[in-house]
C-alpha cells in the first residue's frame, strides 16, 4: 500500500447487472473526508451498489469495473481484508459482547492495557464514560449510534461506508449523531459513501450527490 | 460475494458434499446390501445364484398375510387418528390460549423414546394395569383382573392406541410451526377473521379457510409418519401380538435368528416392507384425493355452522382424556418402578420401596455410559457438521435447501429396518468390527436429519448484516463464525443438541443391528426387559430413557440463561 498517496476511493467504470438488466453504472473519486451521498428509491440498486464496494455482492448479481482505495486494486479482495467500514440505520452492536467488548472486536490485535485505554479515551470524547462493561441493550438508540461509530473508528477503517446510518433516530438525535459522524469522517480524512432516503441528510454532508432512477 | 481462500473457507465448502455422502451412501448402500441377499446371494451360506426362494419361503411363511395387513392397518389408522385429533384440537382452541397449554402438556412427549412410551402404555392398558385399577372394583367390579387380551392384543388396537399418543405431538407441532411463520400464520388468522365476519362460527371457518391451506403444509411430515410407523418396530414389539407379529418386528426376528439361512427371508421380508410403505403411502394419497373430491363443494355451500358445538364437546372430552391417560401412564411408571407389593385392585401399592431403583442403577452403569458416550459423540458430530454446512450455505450465497432438502429426508422417509439391515451386511462385508464406530455412523443417519432442520431455520435467520459490520470491522470468515455466529448461536445450539442427544437415546433398531448385539444402551435394555421381566425393573428403565432427554432439555434451556445471558432476549 503506498502511504503517501492522498486518501482516496476510485470506483471505475462499474456496472451493476442483475440477469442482464443494467442496475447503474457509476465513475466516481471520493478524496478524504468528502462524503458521496447516493439517494434513490428502494429498488434502485443502492444496496447492491454497498454490497460491492465491501466486496459481498450476491451471486446473482454480475459487476464490471474496477474498485481502488489509496490507489491500490481491492476489486477482487475478501470484505475483511478491504478496510472499508460499514454504518446501518442499526447500531447491529455483538449483543453477546459488553460495549467495551464490541470495540475491542474490531480493534487491531495488541497489548492489553493499550486497547483497553484507547476504548476508554474513546468513550470519554463522544460522552459515554464508564460505559464499557454495560452490554449494548441496556443502552439507548443514541448511546448505540454513537459506539457503533466508535467501532468502526477504531477498526482503523480506510473508507467509511454509511447505509442510511440515521434513518432510525428522532429529529434531534439525528442532527447530533449525524453532525458527529461527519466530524470524524472529517477528522480521520476517510472517503465516504452514504446512502439515504433524507434530503437532510444529503444537504448535511456537503458532498455531491448522485440520484439513482428506479430500474424497475 | 467475494470468499477469501483459506483452510477454514476450504474446510467449510467441503462440508456440503460430506453431508450429502453421510447421508445418502449408507441408506443407499443398505438398499443395494439387502437386494442381493433377498434374491438368494448371500457368500455367507454359500449362496451366490440369484433366485426367488427368499421370496417363495416369505409368501410360504404361516400368519404372512396377517403380518402384512397389521403392519398396513396400524400405521394407516394410528396416523389417521394423530391427524384427526391434531386437527379437531387445533379447530376447537385455534385463537385459544389452550392451544399452547396444550402444546405444552403434550410437547415432552415427544421426546420420550418410543420404548419407553411403549413401556408406559402397556402400564396402563394391561389387565391388573392402571386403568382397571382406577375403576375397579366400585364401578367394574373386578376383584381379580379382566379377562381381556390388552396390549399384545390380536388385532393391533395396542399398537394403534401407543402410535396415535406418539405421533399426535409430532403433528401438532408441525401445524403450530406452520402457524407460527409469520408470512402464513398472519394471512391464515385474517382469513379466519374474515370468514368470522361474514358470520361462519369459529370451529366451521376452521374447516372451510384454514385447513386446506395448512393440510398442504403438513403433508410431507404425515407422509413421513406413515412411512415411520408403517416399518416401526419398538412399539409393536412392546404393544403388539406375539403370534403372528407385525411384518417389520417378524423381519427381525429372523434376522436375528441363529438360523442364518433365515437372513434370505429377512432380506425379502424388508423389500416387501418398503411394497408396504409404500401402499400406505399411496392410500394415504387415494384418501386425501377422495375427500377432496367429496368435500369441495361443501366449501363453498354457505353453511355456516356444521355441528360446531359437537365437535368442540367431543373434543374437549378426547383431549381431557389423552391428557389424562398420559397423566395416569407417568403416575403408573413412577408408582411401578418404586412399588412393593401391590395387589389387585388396590390403586396404590402396599409399600414404596427404593430397591428396584438401587438394583437398576447399579446394573444400568455399563448401558447408561454407553448411551452417553453413543449420544454425546453423535450430537457433537451432527452439530459441527450441519453448523459447517450452514456456514457454507452462507458463504456461497446459495441455498442448501434446494439439494439438502429431500435429502435431510432420506433416512426418515426410508423404512429404516430395510436399509439397516442392508448396511449391517455392508459392514460386515468391509468387515468393520469397530461396533462403536458403527452404532455412531447409524445413530447419524437419524440425529442429523432433526440437528439440521432444528438448527437451519435459526441459523438462516441470523441478521447477515452483522456479519457485514463484522467483516467489514477486519474480521476474517473464521473470526465470524467462532467469536460471532456461534455465540450468537448459542441457544438455538443447545436446543438442537438436546434434541439431537435424545434422538440418539431413543435409537433401538440402529444401536442393536449396527453395534452387532455388543453395545447394550438404556433402550435396547429397556425393550428387552419390557418382554418378559419383573415390570417394576422395566419402570425404572423406561423413567431413566424419560429423564435422560428431560435432563438436557433442562441443561439446553438453563445454559443459556447462565451465559451470554445479554444476548439471549435479543436474539430470535
Amino acid at each position: 500500500m503506498k502511504t503517501q498517496s492522498p486518501p482516496s476511493l476510485d470506483i471505475r467504470h462499474l456496472l451493476l447487472k442483475q440477469n442482464e438488466k443494467t442496475l447503474l453504472s457509476l465513475n466516481e473519486v471520493i478524496k478524504g473526508g468528502e462524503i458521496l451521498t447516493i439517494m434513490g428509491p428502494s429498488g434502485s440498486g443502492k444496496s447492491t451498489l454497498l454490497n460491492w464496494l465491501v466486496g459481498m455482492l450476491p451471486s446473482n448479481f454480475q459487476a464490471t469495473g474496477e474498485l481502488y482505495l489509496n490507489e491500490s486494486n481491492i476489486t477482487h479482495s475478501a470484505s475483511h481484508v478491504r478496510h472499508i467500514g460499514l454504518l446501518y440505520q442499526d447500531p447491529l452492536l455483538f449483543p453477546h459482547l459488553t460495549v467495551e467488548g464490541n470495540i475491542a472486536f474490531a480493534m487491531p490485535a495488541g497489548n492489553k492495557q493499550q486497547r483497553l485505554d484507547k476504548i476508554n479515551e474513546a468513550l470519554d470524547q463522544v460522552g459515554l464514560t464508564g460505559m464499557g462493561k454495560r452490554f449494548p441493550q441496556s443502552l439507548s438508540g443514541g448511546q448505540q449510534a454513537r459506539i457503533a461509530l466508535l467501532r468502526v473508528l477504531l477498526s482503523k477503517p480506510k473508507a467509511i461506508l454509511l447505509d442510511e446510518p440515521f434513518s432510525k433516530l428522532d429529529s434531534q438525535l439525528r442532527q447530533e449523531t449525524r453532525q458527529l459522524v461527519f466530524e470524524q469522517i472529517q477528522r480521520h480524512c476517510l472517503p465516504a459513501v452514504m446512502v439515504t432516503h433524507d434530503q437532510s441528510d444529503a444537504t448535511a454532508a456537503q458532498g455531491k450527490v448522485i440520484t439513482l432512477n428506479s430500474t424497475s | 460475494m467475494i470468499v477469501p481462500n483459506t483452510v477454514f473457507t476450504r474446510t467449510i465448502a467441503s462440508t456440503p458434499t460430506l453431508l450429502i455422502l453421510l447421508l445418502v451412501v449408507p441408506v443407499l448402500g443398505g438398499l443395494l446390501g439387502l437386494l442381493l441377499p433377498a434374491f438368494g446371494w448371500l457368500p455367507a451360506l454359500n449362496s451366490t445364484e440369484f433366485n426367488l426362494l427368499g421370496f417363495e419361503h416369505l409368501l410360504a411363511t404361516p400368519g404372512i398375510e396377517r403380518m402384512v395387513l397389521l403392519s398396513f392397518t396400524t400405521s394407516l389408522i394410528s396416523t389417521l387418528f394423530a391427524f384427526l385429533i391434531t386437527i379437531l384440537i387445533l379447530a376447537s382452541y385455534f385463537n385459544s390460549p389452550w392451544l399452547h397449554r396444550i402444546q405444552r402438556l403434550l410437547g415432552p412427549v415427544l421426546v420420550i423414546p418410543h420404548a419407553a412410551a411403549a413401556i408406559a402404555i402397556g402400564f396402563l392398558i394391561t389387565p391388573s394395569g392402571f386403568i382397571s385399577r382406577v375403576f375397579s372394583p366400585w364401578l367394574s367390579g373386578w376383584d381379580n383382573p379382566p379377562d381381556w387380551l390388552l396390549p399384545n392384543d390380536p388385532y393391533g388396537l395396542s399398537i394403534i392406541l401407543g402410535l396415535t399418543l406418539k405421533e399426535l405431538p409430532f403433528l401438532l407441532l408441525i401445524a403450530l410451526g406452520v402457524l407460527a411463520q409469520p408470512e402464513i400464520g398472519r394471512t391464515l388468522k385474517a382469513q379466519h377473521k374474515v370468514a368470522l365476519s361474514l358470520q361462519y362460527c369459529p370451529m366451521t371457518a376452521f374447516f372451510k379457510v384454514i385447513l386446506p391451506t395448512l393440510y398442504g403444509y403438513m403433508r410431507l411430515p404425515i407422509l413421513a409418519v406413515l412411512a415411520y410407523s408403517s416399518a416401526s418396530v419398538e412399539i409393536p414389539l412392546i404393544l403388539g401380538p406375539n403370534t403372528p407379529p407385525t411384518l417389520a418386528v417378524a423381519i427381525m426376528q429372523w434376522f436375528h435368528d441363529p438360523d442364518l439361512s433365515l437372513r434370505i427371508q429377512a432380506s425379502s421380508g424388508a423389500i416387501l416392507q418398503i411394497a408396504i410403505t409404500l401402499l400406505v403411502l399411496a392410500t394415504w394419497t387415494l384418501l386425501e384425493r377422495l375427500t377432496k373430491k367429496l368435500l369441495l363443494g361443501k366449501l363453498t355451500n354457505g353453511q355456516r355452522e356444521v355441528g360446531g358445538m359437537f365437535i368442540k364437546q367431543f373434543t374437549n372430552a378426547l383431549t381431557f382424556m389423552m391428557l389424562s391417560m398420559i397423566g395416569f401412564a407417568l403416575i403408573a411408571m413412577l408408582l411401578w418402578s418404586f412399588s412393593g407389593f401391590w395387589s389387585f385392585p388396590d390403586l396404590l401399592p402396599q409399600q414404596l420401596v427404593s430397591l428396584h431403583w438401587q438394583s437398576a442403577l447399579t446394573q444400568m452403569q455399563a448401558p447408561l455410559w454407553n448411551t452417553l458416550k453413543i449420544a454425546l459423540t453423535t450430537a457433537l458430530l451432527a452439530i459441527v457438521l450441519t453448523l459447517f454446512v450452514l456456514e457454507a450455505e452462507q458463504q456461497t450465497t446459495k441455498n442448501i435447501a434446494v439439494i439438502s432438502g429431500f435429502i435431510i429426508y432420506l433416512p426418515l422417509l426410508v423404512p429404516s429396518i430395510a436399509f439397516l439391515f442392508g448396511l449391517v451386511w455392508v459392514l460386515e462385508q468391509i468387515n468393520s468390527q469397530h461396533s462403536f464406530i458403527n452404532v455412531v455412523l447409524a445413530h447419524l443417519l437419524f440425529v442429523l436429519p432433526y440437528v439440521f432442520l432444528s438448527l437451519a431455520t435459526s441459523y438462516r435467520r441470523l441478521d447477515p448484516r452483522f456479519s457485514a459490520v463484522a467483516a467489514s470491522l477486519g474480521a476474517s470468515p473464521a473470526k465470524i463464525f467462532w467469536q460471532l455466529k456461534l455465540p450468537l448461536l448459542f441457544a438455538p445450539i443447545l436446543i438442537a443438541c438436546a434434541l439431537g442427544l435424545a434422538i440418539s437415546f431413543g435409537q433401538y433398531l440402529p444401536t442393536l443391528l449396527a453395534g452387532a448385539g455388543r453395545l447394550n444402551t438404556i433402550t435396547t435394555e429397556a425393550v428387552t426387559l419390557a418382554n418378559g421381566a419383573s415390570r417394576r425393573t422395566s419402570a425404572v428403565y423406561a423413567l431413566v430413557q424419560m429423564l435422560l432427554p428431560a435432563l438436557f432439555f433442562l441443561l439446553a434451556w438453563l445454559l443459556p440463561k447462565l451465559f451470554f445471558r445479554a444476548s439471549s432476549e435479543d436474539i430470535k
